[in-house]
């Protein structure tokens, strides 16, 4: 039911996660970051999070990337749940009507 | 009522902390709704990857940032890589350094003994309605700006929705069956790029992440495993780099 190597993994995230939450206020809080370190710490999180999503937009599935063009426009405009029920539900019919 | 609670109600706030606390509560009500759908989907897709509906909880209770707990469980193999793993959520949430460090002088007055525990519930949605209300008070005049009670009863209902329900995600998944069938596969884009659109600032501000989508899909599609995440995201923070030097 619970195996050590995931046991293992799941602890380092949340070791690695708790020392992002306390290290902001432990060591930033008297010191100011300089322009090209406030930018990069800026950029990060999108870097990553595209990333990660990033064999989406070279998938081989054209209905899959129809889909995933339909949501990108979406979630430029609208909120999380909307986003996540129209990309579902346009990757799931466009699956169908074209036999990805 | 202890003496800290009298103490607290005839502060300069008036109000007492169970008050504070269904004031945190009402502002994040509207959020909690939001994200039920959001944690059952990411349960459902770590029951698929394997995890046990022990091990759902065990994640996202002792971690509980779920935008990592997403790319974790994308990444996810058995054995789990826990180098990968653990260095994508670092990568994720180092945007909390920064929410931390904007937090750090609203809660310098506080005990260390309940600012750890506080922090540890610090997510984005309790930094930002924690952060807004005590500018909203600091500018009002109010001391201390920042309310303690008030960002606990944002934070932990928070929590428990996001532990609770992606337990049930877990343990509805395999009800489910394949949800990739049903194009359920497109809600983790779908919620990154509804992240990514709330980080947008522009589109000089969002060049490296262009410059991180260009070399993840290209080491994707050349190089076989899930490098294609550091590859993408280092090359992003380059770029980042060498475009704050043009300011």
């Amino acid at each position: 039911m619970i195996d050590p190597m995931t046991v293992l993994a799941i602890l380092a995230m949340a070791g690695v996660t708790y020392l992002t939450r306390i290290g902001g206020y432990v060591v930033l809080r008297n010191r100011t970051l300089g322009p090209r370190a406030t930018a990069v710490m800026e950029a990060a999180p999108g870097c990553v999070l595209i990333s990660v999503i990033a064999p989406d937009f070279v998938s081989k599935n054209p209905a899959d990337l129809a889909a995933l063009a339909i949501t990108v426009l979406a979630a430029t405009r609208l909120p999380m749940l909307p986003t996540v029920v129209i990309g579902v539900a346009s990757a799931g019919t466009l699956r169908w009507l074209m036999g990805g | 009522m202890s003496v800290s609670e009298i103490a607290l109600a005839e502060g300069p706030t008036a109000n007492g902390r169970g008050a504070e606390f269904r004031r945190g509560l009402a502002a994040s009500t509207p959020v909690l709704l939001g994200i039920v759908p959001y944690a059952l989907v990411l349960g459902a897709q770590a029951a698929q990857k394997g995890l046990s509906v022990g091990e759902v909880p065990l994640m996202t209770g002792l971690n509980f940032a779920g935008g990592s707990e997403f790319a974790a469980i994308r990444l996810w193999s058995s054995p789990p890589h826990i180098l990968l793993i653990a260095a994508i959520t670092l990568l994720i949430n180092s945007r909390h350094f920064l929410m931390g460090a904007a937090l750090a002088p609203f809660i310098n007055h506080l005990p260390k003994r309940q600012v750890f525990p506080a922090l540890f519930l610090m997510c984005d949605e309790s930094w930002a309605v924690g952060l807004a209300d005590a500018q909203r008070r600091a500018s009002a005049g109010m001391r201390p700006a920042f309310s303690l009670a008030y960002y606990l009863g944002a934070a932990l209902p928070f929590y428990l929705a996001w532990v609770a329900f992606t337990t049930c995600g877990a343990a509805l998944g395999p009800v489910l069956g394949n949800v990739e069938t049903y194009g359920f596969a497109m809600a983790f884009p779908a919620v990154f790029l509804v992240l990514l659109s709330g980080m947008w600032k522009g589109f000089a501000a969002a060049r490296p992440w262009l410059v991180s989508l260009a070399v993840a899909a290209l080491t994707y599609l050349v190089v076989p495993g899930a490098w294609y995440v550091a590859a993408g995201a280092l090359s992003g923070l380059v770029a980042a780099w060498f475009l704050a030097g043009e300011k």
